[in-house]
């Protein structure tokens, strides 16, 4: 009894601390001292500094700035203008037309780049003001860009994933690999949904745009070959077991400056730059899972998550209800926190639960990542609506409200994975080790 | 002395004392060798890539590794990750959770919310800076080294963790007096990720 209310107390000091603009990290850890201090009799300090220590220099760790370095650096390569000339020609007769930009031209870019802000801003540079110029409607110029772009999430390389791996000790290449499926399945769902909407409201499009033949189409699309041969040689080496996913990333960069300087981009002054923000996003994301390394430990020596996953186990659920119990949770949640400190939140305190219940790890990280996708596009803390904002100076409930088509899709993506788990599980069961 | 008027930046500087200076050049400087760092690791690891690929041509016999190479990767990355903490910070790079600040109306409550922060966020850096060092100490005192093919003595690398974590405490410390001098909060936050 007594018990849950010090987890009570734990959760409220968390989320005061949050509330009064304490850095993530540092709430984390602080959490963490506070339940060593009323539950257990450990050493603070020193778990503190091995745990630090301990969970900060790891060799799959290191794939995390160079995945950010890979997005850095195209994000200012001439890429986003190559990739909606080069995909335009193609999508003339597919119902919705050019619309298909945001989503094709999201799921390339997530195949390159491990963030789903710098996917929205990559593309989104280029389409918004293009799109808009054509006469599109607004609302899905902005619904399908906040949508697709969350798939930088999910096609692999992806930085949530890596986040995961690490602190659920997964194998990120299997990860990675299973994310693929999903992230076509959601391709899919996106694509289909502005096809649908442009066949049963053909008045709100604009009137077709001239033919290309194939020769014009072809050539058009040359300038993508790098970007292509660039998602096949990371990808393709991860899933082929050459390359681990540090490997491939350290090869990415060196190939994503390539294509940099192939389209007249890189400068020193843009290499300093993109290196200088990707080390920033990377320290603050290392620092995150630091703090959220110590808040497992102390959790370990604390004993609640054992408690709590006991206490579920005694409702007798089936996996699908404590599933779709949870994702109403991390909705929620999503709505006030970014997608990292879900994730982290979640493998610190809740994974005893889920395995408790025989989920399969491997699956619930993909589960988990298209979850906090849709937290990406729910306001009031959504960072696509944040990046898009940023774009268009467009009001973030405008823009959540034309994603809210994409958030069901998003819905849509995790009941069919949820049912057919083989969606995210068939290609890495094909890896062997 | 800080009559000037406060210049819009990623963090409104205070004063132009040489200490203001010096720490500004601090972070700057600690930053910048993160970013190098970040660099190493990827020269490293590409360099490693490479002679993979001469030894799947080559076969056998001129298989050669960079010895080591996945430690030092990750000792790069410790160092960079908590050398980059401070300037990170002063650039609002670390997240937090900005809904109920911006609600907050007023902005006496506004500072205080700052203040408490900043003072738990201080008291908490301080406090893992210090158990890093005894860490650091107890490594050196011991002789701890990595088991790879070059044996590292451990407290190498976790100098650059505990020199890290002392320049954020700095930074920490050092916002916090600029925020109760210039009465109202100092760093603008990025939105981004």
């Amino acid at each position: 009894m007594s018990e849950i209310l010090i987890v009570f107390g734990l959760l409220v000091a968390l989320v005061a601390m949050l509330a009064c603009g304490v850095w993530v990290a540092f709430a984390l850890v602080i959490t963490g001292v506070l339940s060593m201090l009323v539950l257990s009799s450990a050493p603070i300090g020193p778990i503190l500094a091995t745990t630090f220590w301990g969970h900060s220099h790891s060799w799959a760790l290191a794939a995390l700035p160079m995945f950010i370095l890979i997005g850095e650096i195209l994000l200012r390569s001439r890429l986003s203008e190559d990739m909606f000339s080069g995909l335009a020609p193609w999508l003339g007769r597919l119902p919705g037309r050019l619309l298909h930009v945001n989503v094709f031209g999201c799921a390339i870019f997530a195949a390159v780049s491990g963030s789903s802000a710098a996917t929205a801003a990559t593309i989104g540079k280029m389409s918004i003001p293009e799109l808009k110029e054509r006469g599109y409607p607004e609302s899905l110029i902005l619904g399908t860009l906040a949508g697709s772009a969350t798939l930088g999430l999910l096609i692999p390389p992806s930085i949530i994933l890596i986040v995961y791996g690490v602190a659920t000790e997964q194998s990120i290449a299997r990860l990675f690999i299973a994310g693929i499926l999903p992230g076509l399945l959601l391709v899919f769902l996106f694509a289909g949904y502005v096809m649908v909407v442009a066949l049963t409201n053909p008045g709100i499009f604009p009137p077709g745009e001239q033919r290309f033949s194939l020769r014009q189409k072809l050539s058009a699309s040359r300038r993508l070959i790098p970007v292509l041969a660039l998602i096949a040689g990371v990808i393709g080496s991860i899933y082929a077991g050459i390359a681990s996913p540090t490997d491939a990333a350290a090869v990415g960069v060196v190939l994503s400056t390539v294509l940099a300087w192939w389209n007249g981009a890189l400068s020193w002054e843009m290499l300093k730059e993109a290196l200088m923000g990707a080390t920033i996003t990377s320290c603050m994301i290392a620092f995150i899972l630091a703090g959220a390394a110590f808040l497992s430990v102390a959790m370990g020596f604390t004993g609640i998550p054992r408690d709590l996953a006991v206490w579920i186990g005694s409702f007798n659920l089936s996996p699908y209800a404590l599933l779709a119990a949870l994702t109403v949770f991390f909705i929620i949640l999503g709505c006030f926190l970014d997608g990292i400190s879900v994730v982290v939140l979640t493998t610190s305190i809740i994974m005893p639960m889920v395995e408790s219940v025989g989920i399969d790890p491997l699956w619930f990280g993909i589960y988990l990542v298209i979850v906090v996708e849709m937290s990406q596009i729910t306001p009031p803390v959504g960072f696509n609506l944040f990046v898009i904002q940023g774009l268009t100076g467009i009001d973030i409930l405008k823009i959540a409200k034309a994603a809210l088509p994409f958030f069901l899709m998003l819905l849509l993506a995790v009941i069919l994975t949820t049912a057919f788990p083989s969606i995210a599980t068939y290609l890495p069961s094909l890896m062997g080790n | 002395m800080n009559a000037a008027p406060q210049n819009r930046g990623a963090a409104n500087r205070l004063g132009r004392g040489i200490l203001r200076r010096f720490l500004d050049g601090l972070y700057n400087t600690s930053g910048a060798v993160a970013a190098g760092l970040t660099a190493m690791i990827c020269i490293l690891v590409t360099a490693q890539v490479v002679l993979n690929i001469i030894t799947k041509i080559g076969g056998a016999s001129v298989a050669m590794t960079i010895p080591s190479y996945a430690d030092f990767a990750g000792y790069f990355l410790a160092a960079s990750s908590f050398l980059a903490l401070a300037y990170t910070f002063t650039r609002g790079g670390h997240i937090r959770v900005t809904l109920v600040l911006g609600a907050m109306t007023s902005p006496k409550l506004r500072l205080t919310a700052e203040i408490a922060a900043l003072v738990i966020c201080s008291a908490t850096s301080v406090f893992a800076t210090y158990y890093m060092t005894l860490l650091l100490e107890e490594s050196y005192r011991f002789g701890d080294k990595s088991t790879g093919i070059v044996s590292i003595s451990t407290w190498i690398p976790q100098t650059s963790v505990v020199v890290g974590l002392a320049i954020f405490s700095v930074a920490l410390i050092d916002v916090l007096v600029q925020v109760i001098r210039n009465r109202a909060p100092i760093i603008e936050y990025h939105e981004k990720l």
